[in-house]
């Protein structure tokens, strides 16, 4: 039974933690054993190399590579076609960091994200919570729900932005018609209302996927006992199915982060262009436009500099939480 | 990520493909020039129209034109491509580009290449207000090609209908009618708010009244140019724009519909926007319509319009069959006969005082009266250091940065005043970010 075979190696890898990883692999050389390995050790490097190497390549053209051309653009000002270039130390960085406007999109990317993150993921909760106890059509209901994900960002933005428009769109009428002065294109608050609910809608569908697979994974025999206990449905869904979940929604707290800091360009390039007056100009935004629309390399590359830091520096504090807090073994 | 990593393999196969199969292929006798352009619609079109017609004027060059996205789009291409040596042979770029394109040393000045491969171009021979932007020390930097102003574009119904024969030629008396436009209900949008309103009703607007926009004859003396547009007239329009704003007669269109179809579709009976709507408008719009040269200031000194639209440069690294392609397909775009078929295909002001007598003798104005107010506007008054045109580096950075400034006041963030000063404050910072990076230049 090679199944339950592969299930002990990982078992065993999993709970005995090497304390000395290089003299373990060092005492694999010589022993002919291979009890305690890894289910993916390879004895000959050369074939883990080769596998190993086209995510690396991909690793190279599309991180290393970009990240140096990052890291030396933003201690310079440079002409877009790189004929002339001043070496300025560290004059972008302090630009940026005594500018208002650098400022008050960073407060604003703050806001974003984190309402978004909220947000998104009480409504797939909730979505997902309402599929476990639907019995007839779950399927079609899980599908309806899992629809905004397959529409490319640009064109849902598009709509988005057309369905609001002050002028002309439908929905935007039917606000004016009960009393709302509805109008993305004068009210900051109208526009980043507007992209939170684009960005919310289509990743909704994300958070409700992995929600509904982990209230799924939840064993029976638990829900049981809870349900003979006297549990009704909503007790048994926030003490029993929440925490059993907690690996997954902690997972997506960091994955709408990241889609909140980085994937909302699309959106809000097509809802908003970031207006008016900068109130919907996220951090990564704002990247793109000083970079590709205005040229001004140096700042960009600068702002990406301090995007990656976020990045690097969040992804790292995640982990570490991960590690310490959240138990994946059930 | 691993897509646009998929995709540019699959375009790479595609492209040796290609390259194996055009070496058997009558094709490959061609030299092949790539033209990266920035217009799209009806406008893309006659793009087309113009290649095919030069593709099949002779059989040497085959012209390939592809569209790049809008000018600021193209223009991060063509950066983006000039850095790996995969530019384009010839570019065409906006009017806000062209301190950039000028010394980004990646051009061939077009009076050059031309006098090199053999053709005699009549550099005098392009309109004054168009020579007077693209000609730098006497020599033309690039080869004029879609020239436009903005004017102002009106529902002639609704005017009828609102007792008057045509809009007023001040800013005063187009008020009042607007005004009355909506008071009366015959529209519940008087005008448009032209999506490059920065550039019609801030800089054309400042250039008309005979303001300056910035020291040093707009940078055209210099690159220690300031920007002094807090201190003139442009205050006050920001101001008017503001209060029609604010009481529903100035709409703005925002994302996801553009100003001008707001025009066509008869929802607002107003729009300043560029001569090149021509084509457009003409197709779309189900009423009588009409335009008129754009208003001025009561008692201004008024003067000429500035214009905007792209010219063609020709792009440095390319080879000397490749140039003279470029060389010849500029010199066919020059063409009086081309010049006057553009024009009238689009709506874009003929470019060469021959072109424009040719259109005028034949009587296309008089049955085209709406195609003459741009070069009307453009040549109102001797041209003053104010209206000449505007010469400043980063342009695209300071326009962006007047735009969000401005959005300020539609919001209710900012007075227009506290506006316009800071944006003449960050934009003097790009100004002189520009002047330490090109010195001597």
């Amino acid at each position: 039974m090679p199944a339950s075979n592969a299930i002990m190696i990982n078992r065993e890898g999993a709970a005995t933690r090497p304390r000395f990883p290089l003299r373990r692999s060092l005492g694999s050389l010589v022993r002919s054993s291979e009890v305690g390995l890894k289910a993916s050790h390879f004895r000959r490097p050369w074939l883990a190399a080769g596998l190993v190497a086209p995510q690396l390549l991909i690793l190279l053209f599309f991180f290393f590579i970009p990240t140096w051309k990052a890291l030396s653009l933003a201690f310079v000002q440079v002409d877009p076609f790189g004929g002339t270039m001043i070496f300025v130390g560290l004059d972008n960085f302090t630009t940026l960091f005594s500018s208002p406007e650098y400022r008050d999109s960073a407060i604003l990317t703050l806001w974003f994200t984190v309402v978004q993150c909220l947000a998104t993921l009480a409504i797939a909760g909730l979505l997902a919570f309402a599929t476990d106890n639907v019995m007839r059509g779950r399927a079609i209901y899980k599908g309806v729900i899992l629809l905004p994900y397959a529409i490319a960002p640009a064109i849902s933005g598009v709509l988005w932005a057309f369905l609001f428009n002050p002028t002309v769109g439908p929905l935007a009428q039917m606000l004016h018609e009960l009393g709302f002065a509805w109008d993305p294109n004068r009210r900051p608050f109208d526009a980043l209302l507007l992209v939170s609910v684009a960005a919310i809608w289509k990743h909704v569908c994300y958070d409700y996927i992995f929600l509904v697979a982990a209230f799924l994974a939840v064993p029976p025999s638990v829900m049981e006992a809870a349900a003979i206990d006297g549990a009704r449905p909503v007790r048994r869904f926030l003490t029993v199915t929440l925490p059993m979940a907690a690996p997954t929604i902690f997972f997506l707290i960091v994955m709408n982060f990241v889609y909140g800091l980085f994937e909302t360009f699309g959106i809000i390039d097509t809802v908003t262009r970031g207006g008016p007056a900068g109130s919907t100009n996220t951090l990564v935004y704002k990247v793109y436009q000083d970079g590709f629309r205005q040229l001004d390399l140096g700042s960009s590359a600068a702002q990406s500099v301090i995007l990656m830091a976020i990045a690097v520096l969040f992804t790292f504090l995640q982990f570490r939480a991960v590690e310490r807090k959240v138990n994946y073994q059930v | 990520m691993a897509s646009t990593y998929v995709k540019s393999i699959t375009g790479l196969f595609a492209a040796g493909a290609l390259l194996m199969g055009a070496t058997g292929a009558h094709a490959a006798d061609r030299v092949k020039i790539e033209w990266w352009y920035a217009i799209s619609g009806k406008l893309g079109d006659t793009v087309q129209q113009l290649i095919s017609d030069f593709n099949k004027s002779q059989d040497k060059y085959e012209v390939v034109g592809t569209f790049k996205g809008n000018y600021e789009e193209t223009m991060a291409a063509m950066v983006a491509a000039y850095r790996v040596n995969q530019q384009p042979a010839i570019l065409q770029s906006a009017e806000r580009g062209f301190m950039t394109m000028l010394n980004s040393g990646a051009v061939i000045p077009v009076d050059q290449l031309m006098a090199k491969q053999g053709y005699k171009t009549d550099w005098n021979d392009f309109i004054k207000p168009v020579a007077g932007f693209y000609i730098v020390n006497g020599k033309p930097a690039a080869l004029p090609f879609n020239s436009s102003t903005p004017i102002l574009w009106y529902n002639a119904d609704a005017f009828r209908a609102a007792g008057f024969d045509a809009p007023s030629d001040t800013w005063q008396g187009l008020e009042k009618q607007l005004y009355a436009l909506k008071e009366k209900k015959i529209t519940d949008c008087s005008m448009a708010l032209p999506g490059d309103f920065q550039w019609s009703l801030i800089e054309n607007y400042s250039a008309i009244n005979n303001y300056p926009f910035a020291t040093k004859a707009n940078g055209y003396a210099g690159l220690d140019t300031e920007f002094v547009y807090n201190k003139t007239g442009v205050v006050g329009q920001v101001a008017r724009l503001k209060k029609w704003v604010d009481d529903g007669v100035l709409k703005i269109a925002g994302q996801g519909v553009a100003p001008i179809s707001l025009f066509t579709s008869g929802t607002c009976a107003t729009i300043i926007n560029s001569t090149a709507s021509h084509s457009g408008v003409e197709a779309d719009a189900k009423f009588k319509w009409s335009a008129a040269v754009m208003p001025h200031e009561e008692g201004a000194d008024v003067r000429n319009g500035t214009i905007g639209g792209a010219s063609l440069w020709a792009v440095k690294g390319k080879s000397e069959e490749v140039q003279a392609g470029v060389a010849a397909f500029l010199n066919f775009v020059a063409q009086p006969d081309t010049q006057e078929w553009w024009s009238k295909a689009t709506g874009y002001v003929p470019v060469t005082n021959t072109a424009y007598r040719k259109m005028k003798a034949e009587g296309y104005f008089k049955d085209h009266p709406t195609r003459e107010i741009a070069i009307e506007q453009l040549s109102r008054g001797e041209p003053t250091d104010n209206s000449r045109g505007f010469r400043f580096g980063n342009h695209n950075q300071s326009t962006a940065i007047l735009i969000e400034e401005i959005q300020a006041v539609w919001t209710g963030k900012k007075t227009p005043q506290e506006a316009l000063d800071n944006s003449v404050k960050r934009g003097n910072e790009i100004l002189r970010q520009y002047e330490k990076l090109h010195a001597g230049k």
